[in-house]
């Protein structure tokens, strides 16, 4: 489903983000991908969105090499990546509800369609109560489990997720990760960057670990650390 | 473009603009302002050719004879003048008939009426051309009867005054209606600008939803379109209400100010249009810049 081949990334100040990265994400996989801040996770993320080009190596998303799309058609593969940030990104002049239809608007979909999806998908993240809340009216958690329903509304068959549970308590952040699970039960693939340690203690899934821009340990149901 | 996206479009534009009424409104007045000192441009030199032009139309050459001149040349001069093919007619005004018309002219004004006497004004002859194309050979003849430059009046000469004036207030109008247009382009993305600039965090968030870059920038240039539209049709308003002010008050003095000089109507939607065009490509390559997450 991602494919990272001989990937580098050197930003314009000579910073090395990335150094000759090979990984392999099937379909219906759920990954965590950990490392100290300044690792790679997030260029990572951004490689794979196509808002940056790698200096060397080549990557494939669901089956098309990145390289080869022309930025006119980037939108249309964003389209197949649900996005979660750690700030969340919604919009604070729009309603919970507004926000996710949003993401369907944004891609022309039928506001017929958007009537009957939001109010599903927002029950579905546990915040059927909260459709006319303004994000700043929310808690973090609800407002992660909003951008979590942006992202899954139009059901894309990727959803990636950067430091998701980063600004929320433990707690909280069990029920995000329980809601990316289900996500991932429907048969989406998952891609986790995080440095949150419980939570990848815990969940026992494969773990890509990165470290100064280079992949140093790819364990299937791993944890955080190099266990011995 | 899928047709039921321009309700979205509609809908996010009106929106928009209604959050961002601060910036709205700075936009809109840049606009009104810049179109507004458009207009004047216009208006002041719409006007100055057309006093050229009534100035043009005038058929009436004035030659006042010398002081010292007798009966005998006067006639003479008379009979010849009447000869000229151009002529259609010809009026002999005595010095005594000058003085009547001054004392009717400032009739309401009995200071200046009586301060001159009879033997301050001239006596002249007046002629009406068959057509104003002519006054210029015409006074050359007259010339040729011993009539100084001085004292002939004759449209080409106020014509040849006014170009010599005009010509340089228009040329003076036509840069500085330039410069302001640019100022005016400038001012206006630069509003407008600033207007995306708070609003990038939601840029960025319709890029990474999938967003075309038509669809992002669609609102955007819609609202510009708006905001030029008001500002424009304000300034429009504004311009055109001066204009007839302006005319009115003239002709009820002395200037030969014609509210023909002007199509009040197609300089209305020509500074609307110029508004409208400002405001759309000011947004168009504001919102280029922020696009490219």
């Amino acid at each position: 489903m991602i494919y990272f081949n001989n990937v580098t990334k050197v930003y314009d100040n000579d910073a090395v983000a990335l150094e000759d990265v090979n990984l392999g994400i099937e379909a219906g996989e759920f990954v965590f991908l950990v490392g100290a801040s300044g690792s790679g996770k997030s260029t990572m993320m951004r490689l794979i969105l196509k808002e940056l080009e790698p200096s060397r190596g080549n990557i494939s998303v669901n089956g098309v090499k990145l390289g080869a799309i022309p930025r006119r058609y980037v939108p249309k593969h964003r389209r197949n990546l649900g996005c979660v940030f750690q700030d969340y990104k919604l919009l604070p002049n729009k309603t919970a509800a507004e926000n996710v239809a949003y993401a369907m608007e944004v891609t022309g979909q039928k506001r017929r369609a958007v009537r009957t999806k939001v109010p599903q998908i927002l029950d579905l993240v546990g915040l059927k109560d909260k459709l006319n809340a303004f994000p700043g009216q929310l808690s973090g958690g609800e407002q992660q489990r909003v951008s979590i329903a942006r992202a899954f509304v139009s059901q894309p068959p990727i959803l990636i997720a950067d430091e998701p549970t980063g600004n929320l308590d433990p707690e909280t952040s069990v029920g995000i990760m329980q809601l990316l699970h289900r996500i991932n039960h429907i048969g989406t693939t998952v891609l986790v960057a995080t440095h949150d340690r419980e939570m990848v203690d815990v969940m026992r899934k494969r773990v890509v670990a990165l470290e100064a821009g280079r992949v140093v340990r790819d364990k299937v149901r791993g944890g955080y650390a190099n266990e011995v | 473009m899928r047709s039921n996206n321009w309700g979205f479009f509609l809908r996010e534009a009106v929106k928009n603009l209604r959050l961002n009424l601060l910036m709205s409104v700075t936009a809109i007045t840049t606009t009104a302002v810049c179109v507004m000192i458009l207009g004047a441009a216009l208006l002041v030199s719409a006007h100055l050719q057309g006093i050229i032009r009534n100035v043009g139309q005038d058929v009436t050459i004035t030659a006042f004879f010398p002081e010292n001149a007798s009966q005998e040349t006067i006639d003479d001069t008379l009979s010849s003048v009447q000869g000229y093919p151009e002529v259609s007619e010809s009026t002999y005004v005595s010095r005594e008939e000058a003085l009547d018309r001054w004392k009717e002219t400032f009739s309401d004004q009995p200071d200046i009426a009586s301060s001159v006497g009879s033997d301050v004004l001239p006596a002249s002859i007046e002629l009406q051309l068959n057509d104003p194309r002519d006054s210029g050979a015409v006074a050359e003849k007259l010339r040729s009867e011993g009539f100084e430059e001085g004292d002939l009046n004759y449209p080409q000469q106020t014509i040849d005054n006014l170009n010599w004036f005009t010509g340089y207030m228009v040329w003076a109008l036509r840069v500085a209606t330039i410069l302001f247009l640019i100022a005016s382009i400038l001012l206006i993305s630069n509003a407008i600008r600033l207007s995306i600039f708070a609003r990038r965090k939601e840029i960025e968030v319709m890029k990474l939803v999938g967003a075309s870059d038509t669809f992002v920038r669609t609102p955007f240039v819609l609202e510009g379109l708006v905001q030029g539209l008001i500002g424009a049709t304000l300034a429009a308003v504004v311009v055109v209400w001066a204009n007839s002010a302006f005319v009115n008050w003239a002709q009820s003095y002395l200037f030969s100010v014609s509210s023909e000089s002007i199509n009040a109507f197609g300089l209305m939607l020509t500074l609307i249009a110029v508004g409208v065009l400002i405001g759309v490509a000011g947004s168009y390559f504001s919102v280029r810049r922020f696009l490219k997450v």
